[in-house]
């Protein structure tokens, strides 16, 4: 029996040794075609990749799989808050969890069970595969901080949603991205930033930024891999499974990947001179408090569905043993 | 298969711009037909057509290219830039080839306040073009002077490309800014050399013989000190409104553009150069010349998206990795390639389609990324003067408005700087100390 | 020694007959120009906001991010209009020295498509604008700001659709002989 070979276009808006990639390239496409393989080795894939934003920028994540342009990619829906505001829920409700493996494990069986998530993808033309997301977000600066008022008048970098985190502590949000924290810090023009191991330490933010806080904002869903749903279609049901076969596997892989880079980057960032101190907990839970209601517009501007997303969440994490610092889900 | 038609792809669009087509049109019209035969798909196209234009430039990055040629305009119309030059060329007058030195100079300073090549070329289009010509100078290689010494302007602090590298190597923006300013500072010197050299043995590329006998030698006069002081005070004051404020944290390299064009326009402000509707004017063409950029690079996102499809720089990074050639081999091969580039595509979407490919390659052979990221940026920046698409000069040309001084003859007068600009790129690879130095 | 004044003047494109076209583009034109001087102020008011009062202003780079993408739609018919699109010019005015006829007639294929390039941009936009105007899309954060994207959609398809017109317009009004320049020497 002649061998089927299938072309897919599989590309991402960010290189392969990022964390939301680096599973796509090293986990997704070696295990499809393993059980390919293993399966009858009826079908191939011819893989064209197009990894690192040559082919789209990080704007673009979901309408390049939702259009086509490519047939399986990296979906940021930390961006896209507009056309998938549901699945942003961990951003307007931090302090939940700092543990992202279980995040992951959590967003894995809300999207598959969640009707409201589900359509999120399925009406963006997308079939889910895999689930993205960080680890948890910390305050690296130039500046110890053991109480709130020491972030007073201070500027930090918290772009997008994450601004939000520092209401109520008196610090100024300056907008930024991984990116431009080194010489925003470097020169003055801010004094710290929200961020994760795993992504602060390839940008070697500690140098400038030598004081970590652990505060456990807590780990963030950051998105999926998905495929277009008409390429999908199309494909051979064994070709179908055996992709949301590995989907499922790429998912766990990359929650342990982010950990292994995660304690690593900590270990190597320890190691150039970061010093790293906990925000007691007495500190931890004023600024939990002083927290205005974040998730308040959020479910203001995406109702009823919003509402059940934030409630099974948070049920889905207390179910785990998790007890998240603020109950954003009390009274709804 | 696809590799093949990749080629062919890139083969289309450089007949189409040297046929004549709007390079805008030719990259748009020939990605577009590219991504349909790629994926059999004419929607897709569509698609990407839509994403592309819509997204590709909506950057801070990309916003802050008009404010700088806003700067550099508001420097042209209230004389600043003319009086650098005017300086550079009193204090210079005695040197054989003393303007086209003079113009090498003025952007030299210019380029601590321009994140763009393209804002230098249009100031000293209108500063140093008539002021050569009436003095006997070629007008090709007057305009190819201003196009050869515009690249300083992106070479010398602050500077567009290093910020978009400093973006896609995930290296320090700041620290790339620190690693310029050697290389600057030696291919200007370089640049002066050649200058020199040029009029003392081959004065008839630099002169027009019939034009100087009838003007006669004419040496400038002597400057008096204090107004040398008072033509340069204005620069002065924005050289050290943008370094520092970028040193000190005031603002960022990306806000540099802004805060510039906001000096500058105090500067002409205070010059009373903006009366009888002239600020108008300033602005609109700052949109036009804008606008011809922006065009450029929406379309070259697009073409370069259409290339990445058709798996070229995939292909690329295979022959980059297959040649196995060790660190200097391997950096051949990327500088041959970045060159060839340089000569279809414009100088971000060179970097979008190679950085992320050579990183890793360079950091695995043991280069510095930010020595690579110097000589990357060179090698990209030679592209700026190199036909058949040469941003440089296609702004010198059109800033020129001269129909007598065509775009060939411009790239023909340009061509002494590009061989200087490799031979200082072999300096630089081969002395990391180079760019290293300062950081 | 001043070099004569005209020549750091800058120069403007000469003045087009006004019709009801030319009179949008140029509105179009203004407002893109408009929106420069307001992306510097923006940009000079976060500066010195975040600075000197401790509140810079929120979404400067996602809304400069946008104005650049709407200047350039704004402005691009108008460029078209005064010839100021970038190109390579020598072939067809060597062309043009030879066989005039065949030269006027290449640029006007030319135009056309240039033409054909900016219609299919509004045609491949417009499915885009219709869904940004019916899903309410927005870029910015919820609670924090957020910022309608239909218009910066709109004028996207606006601008290309103009641009169109313009190409069109050169075609017909293609008055001037496309080799302008004798065959003379460079300099
Ligand atoms: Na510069
Ligand atoms: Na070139």
């Amino acid at each position: 029996q002649a061998q089927q070979r299938i072309s897919i276009n599989i590309a991402s808006s960010h290189p392969t040794a990022n964390i939301w990639v680096w599973a796509m390239k090293n986990v997704f496409q070696p295990e499809v075609d393993r059980l390919l393989r293993e399966r009858g080795n009826k079908y191939a894939i011819n893989w064209r990749e197009a990894y690192g934003g040559t082919l789209y920028k990080f704007t673009d994540t979901r309408a390049a799989v939702s259009d086509g342009i490519a047939d399986i990619g990296m979906v940021g829906t930390v961006w896209e808050g507009a056309a998938m505001p549901l699945q942003n829920v961990t951003y307007f409700a931090p302090f939940a969890t700092e543990d992202h493996e279980l995040l992951v494990e959590v967003f894995d069986k809300l999207t598959a069970e969640l009707p409201e998530l589900q359509k999120s993808w399925d009406s963006q033309n997308m079939v889910y595969l895999s689930s993205l997301i960080t680890d948890s977000y910390d305050i690296y600066a130039n500046f110890p901080v053991s109480k709130l008022e020491d972030l007073q008048n201070r500027r930090i970098n918290a772009p997008g949603t994450s601004a939000n985190w520092l209401q109520g502590t008196g610090a100024t949000p300056v907008d930024g991205a991984l990116t431009t924290y080194y010489t925003n810090i470097q020169t003055g023009v801010t004094q710290g930033a929200l961020s994760f191991a795993s992504g602060i330490q390839p940008t070697r933010v500690y140098e400038v930024a030598p004081n970590l806080t652990r505060v456990g904002i807590g780990a963030m869903y950051f998105g999926g891999v998905a495929a277009n749903k008409a390429f999908f279609a199309k494909l051979p049901k064994d070709v179908q499974d055996v992709i949301r076969e590995a989907g499922r596997t790429t998912s766990k892989r990359h929650g342990q990947y982010v950990s292994e880079r995660a304690t690593a980057a900590l270990a190597e960032m320890k190691a150039a001179g970061l010093k790293v101190a906990e925000l007691p907990e007495a500190e931890k839970a004023r600024w939990v408090k002083s927290l205005p209601n974040i998730v308040g517009p959020w479910i203001q501007a995406n109702g009823e569905p919003a509402r059940k997303v934030l409630k099974a969440y948070f049920a889905e994490l207390r179910s785990r043993g998790v007890k998240p610092l603020r109950s954003w889900d009390e009274g709804l | 298969m696809e590799l093949g038609l990749g080629l062919a792809l890139i083969g289309a669009l450089i007949v189409l711009v040297i046929l004549g087509v709007h390079i805008a049109t030719a990259l748009f019209g020939v990605a577009f037909v590219g991504v349909w035969l790629i994926r059999e798909d004419p929607s897709l196209a569509l698609r990407l057509l839509s994403v592309s234009a819509y997204n590709s430039i909506a950057d801070y990055l990309f916003a802050t290219i008009p404010l700088f040629v806003l700067m550099g305009l508001l420097v042209s119309i209230s004389n600043v830039g003319r009086d650098t030059f005017e300086v550079a060329e009193a204090l210079l007058r005695r040197i054989r080839g003393g303007l086209g030195v003079a113009t090498v100079a003025a952007n030299a300073v210019f380029a601590a306040v321009t994140g763009v090549s393209i804002a230098s070329a249009a100031v000293f289009t209108k500063v140093a073009v008539p002021e050569m010509t009436r003095h006997g100078y070629r007008r090709a290689f007057a305009a190819g002077t201003v196009a050869g010494s515009s690249i300083l302007g992106m070479l010398i602090p602050p500077s567009l490309l290093m910020i978009i590298y400093g973006v896609l190597a995930e290296q320090s923006i700041g620290k790339m800014f620190i690693a310029g300013v050697i290389p600057g500072i030696l291919i200007a010197v370089c640049f002066v050399l050649m200058i020199v050299a040029l009029a003392t043995f081959a004065p008839s590329y630099v002169y027009d013989a019939e034009r100087r006998r009838l003007r006669g030698h004419h040496v400038a006069p002597a400057m008096p000190v204090p107004e040398i002081l008072a033509k340069l005070l204005p620069i002065l004051c924005l050289v050290a409104l943008i370094l520092g404020g970028l040193y000190t944290g005031f603002f960022t390299p990306t806000e540099a553009g802004g805060m510039g064009a906001f000096g500058a326009l105090i500067i002409a402000l205070a010059r009373r150069s903006l009366g009888g509707g002239r600020m108008w004017r300033v602005l609109k063409e700052t949109g036009t010349v804008s606008v011809g950029i922006l065009i450029l690079l929406i379309a070259a996102a697009f073409y370069s998206r259409m290339l990445s499809m058709a798996g070229v720089p995939t292909a690329i990074g295979d022959l980059v990795q297959s040649t196995g050639l060790g660190a200097y081999g391997f950096l051949m091969v990327y500088v041959a390639i970045l060159l060839f580039l340089g000569m279809i595509l414009d100088s971000s979407s060179i970097l979008l389609i190679m950085t992320p490919i050579a990183v890793p390659i360079a950091q695995a052979l043991g280069f510095d990324l930010i020595h690579f990221g110097i000589i990357t940026v060179i090698a990209v920046e030679v592209g700026l003067l190199t036909p058949p698409f040469g941003l440089s000069v296609f702004t010198v040309k059109a800033t020129l408005g001269d129909p007598n001084t065509s775009v060939e003859a411009i790239f023909a007068g340009a061509m002494p700087y590009i061989l200087v600009m490799v031979a200082a790129l072999v300096l630089i690879a081969a002395f990391p100390v180079l760019s290293l130095a300062l950081i | 020694m001043a070099s004569q004044t005209e020549n750091t003047e800058i120069d403007f494109s000469p003045p087009a007959p006004e019709g009801a076209m030319q009179r949008i583009t140029g509105v179009m034109a203004s407002i893109g120009t408009i929106l420069i001087f307001a992306t510097m102020v923006m940009i000079v008011a976060d500066v010195l906001g975040r600075n000197f009062l401790n509140s810079p202003i929120t979404g400067v780079a996602e809304i400069a991010g946008r104005l650049v993408v709407a200047i350039v739609f704004l402005q691009i018919a108008s460029a078209i209009a005064s010839d100021r699109m970038t190109r390579a010019d020598f072939l067809i005015r060597i062309i043009g020295d030879r066989a005039p006829a065949f030269a006027a007639f290449l640029e006007k294929l030319f135009a056309l498509c240039g033409a054909v390039v900016f219609a299919l941009i509004a045609y491949a936009s417009w499915p885009d604008l219709v869904s940004s105007w019916t899903t309410n899309d927005f870029f910015g954060v919820q609670g924090i700001f957020t910022i309608p994207t239909w218009p910066f959609r709109a004028i996207v398809v606006v601008g290309a659709v103009a641009a169109a017109i313009a190409y069109l317009l050169s075609i017909a009004g293609v008055g001037r002989p496309p080799a302008q320049t004798p065959a003379q020497t460079l300099d």
